[in-house]
Protein backbone atom coordinates (compact mmCIF):
# COMPACT_ATOMS: atom_id res chain seq x y z
CA UNK A 1 0.00 0.00 0.00
CA UNK A 2 2.85 2.61 0.84
CA UNK A 3 5.17 3.11 -1.38
CA UNK A 4 8.54 5.09 -0.44
CA UNK A 5 10.58 7.53 -2.76
CA UNK A 6 14.20 8.00 -1.72
CA UNK A 7 16.60 9.73 -3.29
CA UNK A 8 19.65 11.14 -1.77
CA UNK A 9 18.98 14.52 -1.11
CA UNK A 10 15.27 14.65 -0.21
CA UNK A 11 14.14 13.01 3.23
CA UNK A 12 11.84 9.89 3.00
CA UNK A 13 8.27 10.82 1.30
CA UNK A 14 5.81 8.28 1.86
CA UNK A 15 2.87 8.08 -0.31
CA UNK A 16 -0.51 8.79 1.56
CA UNK A 17 -3.05 8.96 -1.23
CA UNK A 18 -2.55 8.91 -5.32
CA UNK A 19 -4.84 9.35 -8.03
CA UNK A 20 -5.13 9.81 -11.67
CA UNK A 21 -4.34 13.16 -11.34
CA UNK A 22 -2.24 13.66 -8.34
CA UNK A 23 -0.66 12.35 -5.45
CA UNK A 24 -0.20 13.53 -1.18
CA UNK A 25 3.11 12.56 0.16
CA UNK A 26 3.96 13.13 3.90
CA UNK A 27 7.53 13.50 5.27
CA UNK A 28 7.75 12.95 8.37
CA UNK A 29 11.14 14.77 9.10
CA UNK A 30 9.79 18.13 7.88
CA UNK A 31 6.50 17.43 9.46
CA UNK A 32 4.64 18.13 6.44
CA UNK A 33 2.96 17.13 3.05
CA UNK A 34 3.87 17.41 -0.80
CA UNK A 35 1.11 17.45 -3.10
CA UNK A 36 2.13 16.42 -6.24
CA UNK A 37 -1.07 18.09 -8.95
CA UNK A 38 -1.26 20.25 -11.50
CA UNK A 39 2.17 20.13 -12.76
CA UNK A 40 3.77 21.01 -9.67
CA UNK A 41 4.88 19.53 -6.49
CA UNK A 42 4.07 21.73 -3.45
CA UNK A 43 4.59 21.65 0.04
CA UNK A 44 2.15 22.27 2.75
CA UNK A 45 2.27 22.19 6.34
CA UNK A 46 -0.22 21.51 9.29
CA UNK A 47 -2.33 24.58 9.08
CA UNK A 48 -1.75 25.62 5.19
CA UNK A 49 -3.24 21.99 4.06
CA UNK A 50 -6.60 22.50 6.62
CA UNK A 51 -6.83 25.97 4.44
CA UNK A 52 -6.24 24.42 1.12
CA UNK A 53 -9.08 21.63 2.54
CA UNK A 54 -11.53 24.44 3.57
CA UNK A 55 -11.17 26.57 0.59
CA UNK A 56 -11.94 23.32 -2.02
CA UNK A 57 -14.56 22.06 -0.13
CA UNK A 58 -16.16 24.60 0.51
CA UNK A 59 -16.30 25.53 -3.56
CA UNK A 60 -20.17 24.78 -4.19
CA UNK A 61 -19.15 22.72 -7.32
CA UNK A 62 -22.64 22.04 -8.55
CA UNK A 63 -23.39 25.61 -8.09
CA UNK A 64 -20.69 26.10 -10.56
CA UNK A 65 -21.76 23.32 -13.11
CA UNK A 66 -25.02 24.66 -13.53
CA UNK A 67 -23.51 28.15 -14.03
CA UNK A 68 -24.86 29.57 -17.14
CA UNK A 69 -22.97 33.05 -17.70
CA UNK A 70 -19.70 33.42 -19.82
CA UNK A 71 -17.41 33.87 -16.78
CA UNK A 72 -14.64 31.19 -17.20
CA UNK A 73 -15.09 28.25 -14.99
CA UNK A 74 -11.91 28.93 -13.48
CA UNK A 75 -11.12 29.19 -9.73
CA UNK A 76 -8.32 30.59 -7.83
CA UNK A 77 -7.12 28.88 -4.64
CA UNK A 78 -5.44 31.23 -2.83
CA UNK A 79 -4.60 30.31 0.85
CA UNK A 80 -3.38 32.91 2.85
CA UNK A 81 0.34 32.79 4.36
CA UNK A 82 0.54 29.73 2.43
CA UNK A 83 3.39 29.73 -0.62
CA UNK A 84 1.13 28.36 -3.30
CA UNK A 85 -1.18 29.20 -5.27
CA UNK A 86 -3.68 27.24 -7.83
CA UNK A 87 -5.40 28.13 -10.86
CA UNK A 88 -7.69 25.36 -11.61
CA UNK A 89 -10.39 24.46 -14.11
CA UNK A 90 -13.74 23.15 -12.53
CA UNK A 91 -12.78 19.35 -13.65
CA UNK A 92 -9.38 20.14 -11.67
CA UNK A 93 -11.67 21.16 -8.86
CA UNK A 94 -12.91 17.73 -8.56
CA UNK A 95 -10.34 16.00 -9.24
CA UNK A 96 -8.30 17.54 -5.98
CA UNK A 97 -11.21 17.16 -4.21
CA UNK A 98 -11.14 13.52 -5.11
CA UNK A 99 -7.66 13.70 -3.90
CA UNK A 100 -7.69 15.58 -0.48
CA UNK A 101 -10.90 13.08 0.37
CA UNK A 102 -8.26 10.43 -0.04
CA UNK A 103 -5.99 11.80 1.97
CA UNK A 104 -7.86 12.57 4.73
CA UNK A 105 -9.46 9.05 4.88
CA UNK A 106 -5.81 7.58 4.63
CA UNK A 107 -4.94 10.32 7.76
CA UNK A 108 -7.55 8.98 9.47
CA UNK A 109 -6.98 5.66 8.68
CA UNK A 110 -3.24 6.07 9.85
CA UNK A 111 -4.32 7.88 13.53
CA UNK A 112 -6.70 4.74 14.27
CA UNK A 113 -3.26 2.52 13.26
CA UNK A 114 -1.40 4.67 15.98
CA UNK A 115 -4.20 4.22 18.32
CA UNK A 116 -4.60 0.88 18.29
CA UNK A 117 -0.88 -0.47 17.21
CA UNK A 118 0.61 1.92 19.82
CA UNK A 119 -0.99 4.22 21.66
CA UNK A 120 -4.10 1.47 23.58
CA UNK A 121 -1.26 -1.47 22.67
CA UNK A 122 -0.27 -2.96 26.34
CA UNK B 1 4.79 7.41 9.24
CA UNK B 2 3.57 9.72 12.10
CA UNK B 3 0.07 11.06 13.15
CA UNK B 4 1.03 14.32 12.12
CA UNK B 5 -2.66 15.54 12.69
CA UNK B 6 -3.12 14.49 16.06
CA UNK B 7 -0.03 15.73 16.75
CA UNK B 8 -1.09 18.75 16.35
CA UNK B 9 -4.32 18.85 17.52
CA UNK B 10 -7.08 17.15 19.75
CA UNK B 11 -9.81 18.96 17.95
CA UNK B 12 -11.28 17.17 14.54
CA UNK B 13 -11.41 19.37 11.94
CA UNK B 14 -15.66 19.11 12.02
CA UNK B 15 -15.89 19.86 15.87
CA UNK B 16 -12.84 22.86 15.52
CA UNK B 17 -15.77 24.14 13.34
CA UNK B 18 -18.74 23.94 14.99
CA UNK B 19 -16.50 25.33 18.09
CA UNK B 20 -15.96 27.97 16.35
CA UNK B 21 -19.78 28.25 15.43
CA UNK B 22 -20.48 28.36 18.10
CA UNK B 23 -18.42 31.33 19.00
CA UNK B 24 -19.93 32.93 16.49
CA UNK B 25 -23.57 32.33 18.20
CA UNK B 26 -22.12 33.50 21.61
CA UNK B 27 -20.59 36.89 20.10
CA UNK B 28 -24.07 37.69 18.14
CA UNK B 29 -25.85 36.98 21.94
CA UNK B 30 -23.62 38.65 23.51
CA UNK B 31 -24.57 42.14 20.46
CA UNK B 32 -28.28 40.98 21.06
CA UNK B 33 -28.27 41.52 24.73
CA UNK B 34 -26.53 45.15 24.51
CA UNK B 35 -29.41 45.93 21.94
CA UNK B 36 -31.71 45.09 24.38
CA UNK B 37 -29.89 46.91 27.33
CA UNK B 38 -30.39 49.87 25.26
CA UNK B 39 -33.78 49.62 24.18
CA UNK B 40 -34.81 48.99 28.00
CA UNK B 41 -32.78 51.74 28.52
CA UNK B 42 -34.43 54.38 26.00
CA UNK B 43 -37.95 53.29 27.21
CA UNK B 44 -37.31 53.80 30.53
CA UNK B 45 -36.64 50.13 31.85
CA UNK B 46 -33.48 50.63 34.27
CA UNK B 47 -33.03 47.25 35.89
CA UNK B 48 -34.29 45.44 32.97
CA UNK B 49 -31.31 47.15 31.10
CA UNK B 50 -28.99 46.20 34.07
CA UNK B 51 -29.96 42.67 33.54
CA UNK B 52 -29.55 42.98 29.99
CA UNK B 53 -25.52 44.27 30.33
CA UNK B 54 -24.70 41.80 32.84
CA UNK B 55 -25.97 39.00 30.01
CA UNK B 56 -23.72 40.93 27.38
CA UNK B 57 -20.97 40.28 29.73
CA UNK B 58 -22.16 36.74 30.29
CA UNK B 59 -21.82 35.97 26.51
CA UNK B 60 -18.58 37.75 26.07
CA UNK B 61 -17.12 35.36 28.36
CA UNK B 62 -19.07 32.32 26.73
CA UNK B 63 -17.38 33.60 23.91
CA UNK B 64 -13.69 33.64 24.86
CA UNK B 65 -14.10 30.66 26.79
CA UNK B 66 -15.02 28.83 23.28
CA UNK B 67 -12.19 30.35 21.64
CA UNK B 68 -9.29 29.58 24.29
CA UNK B 69 -10.16 26.13 24.21
CA UNK B 70 -9.78 25.79 20.36
CA UNK B 71 -6.53 27.60 20.71
CA UNK B 72 -5.53 25.26 23.97
CA UNK B 73 -6.60 22.37 21.54
CA UNK B 74 -4.00 23.40 18.84
CA UNK B 75 -7.17 24.70 16.43
CA UNK B 76 -7.36 27.78 14.65
CA UNK B 77 -9.88 30.11 17.02
CA UNK B 78 -12.08 32.73 14.34
CA UNK B 79 -12.92 35.71 15.71
CA UNK B 80 -16.27 36.33 14.33
CA UNK B 81 -18.47 38.72 12.16
CA UNK B 82 -21.48 39.83 14.08
CA UNK B 83 -23.57 41.77 11.88
CA UNK B 84 -27.77 42.08 11.07
CA UNK B 85 -28.12 42.59 15.04
CA UNK B 86 -31.66 43.75 15.41
CA UNK B 87 -32.03 46.95 17.36
CA UNK B 88 -35.52 47.55 17.81
CA UNK B 89 -38.57 45.87 19.55
CA UNK B 90 -42.28 46.30 19.20
CA UNK B 91 -42.91 46.10 23.05
CA UNK B 92 -41.01 45.26 25.99
CA UNK B 93 -42.73 41.50 25.99
CA UNK B 94 -40.86 40.77 22.57
CA UNK B 95 -37.89 41.38 24.07
CA UNK B 96 -37.80 38.94 26.60
CA UNK B 97 -39.81 36.76 24.06
CA UNK B 98 -36.51 37.42 21.76
CA UNK B 99 -34.03 36.23 24.58
CA UNK B 100 -35.37 33.28 25.32
CA UNK B 101 -35.62 32.23 21.76
CA UNK B 102 -31.78 32.97 21.56
CA UNK B 103 -30.63 31.26 24.79
CA UNK B 104 -33.20 27.84 23.27
CA UNK B 105 -30.90 28.16 19.94
CA UNK B 106 -27.94 28.58 22.14
CA UNK B 107 -28.80 25.20 24.14
CA UNK B 108 -29.86 23.46 20.69
CA UNK B 109 -26.12 24.14 18.71
CA UNK B 110 -24.44 23.19 22.35
CA UNK B 111 -26.84 19.75 22.01
CA UNK B 112 -25.55 19.20 17.98
CA UNK B 113 -21.66 20.02 19.14
CA UNK B 114 -22.32 17.25 22.34
CA UNK B 115 -23.68 14.86 19.99
CA UNK B 116 -20.75 14.90 17.05
CA UNK B 117 -18.16 14.83 20.33
CA UNK B 118 -19.83 11.67 21.27
CA UNK B 119 -20.07 10.11 18.12
CA UNK B 120 -16.02 10.65 17.75
CA UNK B 121 -15.40 9.94 21.02
CA UNK B 122 -14.24 12.97 21.98
CA UNK B 123 -14.85 13.29 25.63
CA UNK B 124 -12.42 15.76 26.30
CA UNK B 125 -14.62 17.86 24.39
CA UNK B 126 -17.69 16.80 26.15
CA UNK B 127 -16.20 17.17 29.20
CA UNK B 128 -15.83 20.81 28.32
CA UNK B 129 -18.82 21.41 27.21
CA UNK B 130 -20.51 20.21 30.37
CA UNK B 131 -20.15 23.64 31.55
CA UNK B 132 -22.18 25.15 29.21
CA UNK B 133 -24.87 22.26 29.57
CA UNK B 134 -25.38 23.34 33.30
CA UNK B 135 -24.88 27.47 32.04
CA UNK B 136 -28.06 26.68 29.73
CA UNK B 137 -30.04 25.19 32.65
CA UNK B 138 -30.03 28.82 34.21
CA UNK B 139 -29.96 30.93 31.10
CA UNK B 140 -33.30 28.99 29.85
CA UNK B 141 -34.47 29.36 33.77
CA UNK B 142 -33.67 32.85 33.93
CA UNK B 143 -35.40 33.77 29.95
CA UNK B 144 -38.62 31.53 31.09
CA UNK B 145 -38.98 33.53 34.28
CA UNK B 146 -39.01 36.81 32.97
CA UNK B 147 -41.69 35.94 30.18
CA UNK B 148 -43.28 34.36 33.22
CA UNK B 149 -43.51 37.43 35.09
CA UNK B 150 -45.60 39.00 32.26
CA UNK B 151 -48.55 36.07 32.62
CA UNK B 152 -48.53 36.60 36.68
CA UNK B 153 -47.46 40.46 37.17
CA UNK B 154 -50.09 41.36 34.02
CA UNK B 155 -49.43 44.36 31.39
CA UNK B 156 -52.21 46.43 32.85
CA UNK B 157 -51.82 49.99 34.58
CA UNK B 158 -48.54 49.71 35.98
CA UNK B 159 -48.19 46.41 35.33
CA UNK B 160 -44.81 47.25 33.02
CA UNK B 161 -43.37 49.23 35.91
CA UNK B 162 -43.58 46.10 38.94
CA UNK B 163 -42.15 43.34 36.13
CA UNK B 164 -39.14 45.51 35.36
CA UNK B 165 -38.81 46.10 38.93
CA UNK B 166 -38.56 42.07 39.56
CA UNK B 167 -36.41 41.48 36.07
CA UNK B 168 -33.35 42.66 38.40
CA UNK B 169 -34.22 40.52 40.60
CA UNK B 170 -34.43 37.20 38.64
CA UNK B 171 -31.89 34.19 40.08
CA UNK B 172 -31.83 30.57 39.44
CA UNK B 173 -31.09 29.88 42.83
CA UNK B 174 -33.30 26.08 42.80
CA UNK B 175 -31.92 22.76 44.64
CA UNK B 176 -31.25 21.49 41.21
CA UNK B 177 -28.75 23.98 40.53
FE1 LIG C 1 -23.96 31.76 26.22
FE1 LIG D 1 -26.93 32.86 27.39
Amino acid sequence: MVTTLTSPSTPTWENVFSTASGAVYQCDAENCWYIDFAGKVAGFNYRCLQKLKKAIYHIDIEAKLLDTSKDPDVEIIFICACDHTYILTLLQVIALKELLQGTFVMLELNSILHDKLYRTAC
Amino acid sequence: MKDLIRIKSLLSTEVEELLNQQVKKEAMSSSIYLAMASWCNRNGFDYSSEYFFKQAEEERQHQLKFYKYILDMGGNAISPDVTGIKQEYNSFREVFEDALDQEISVTQSIKKIYARCLSEQDYITNEFLNWFLKEQREEEYKARRALELFEVIGEEGTGHWEIDRHVGKIKYESDAS
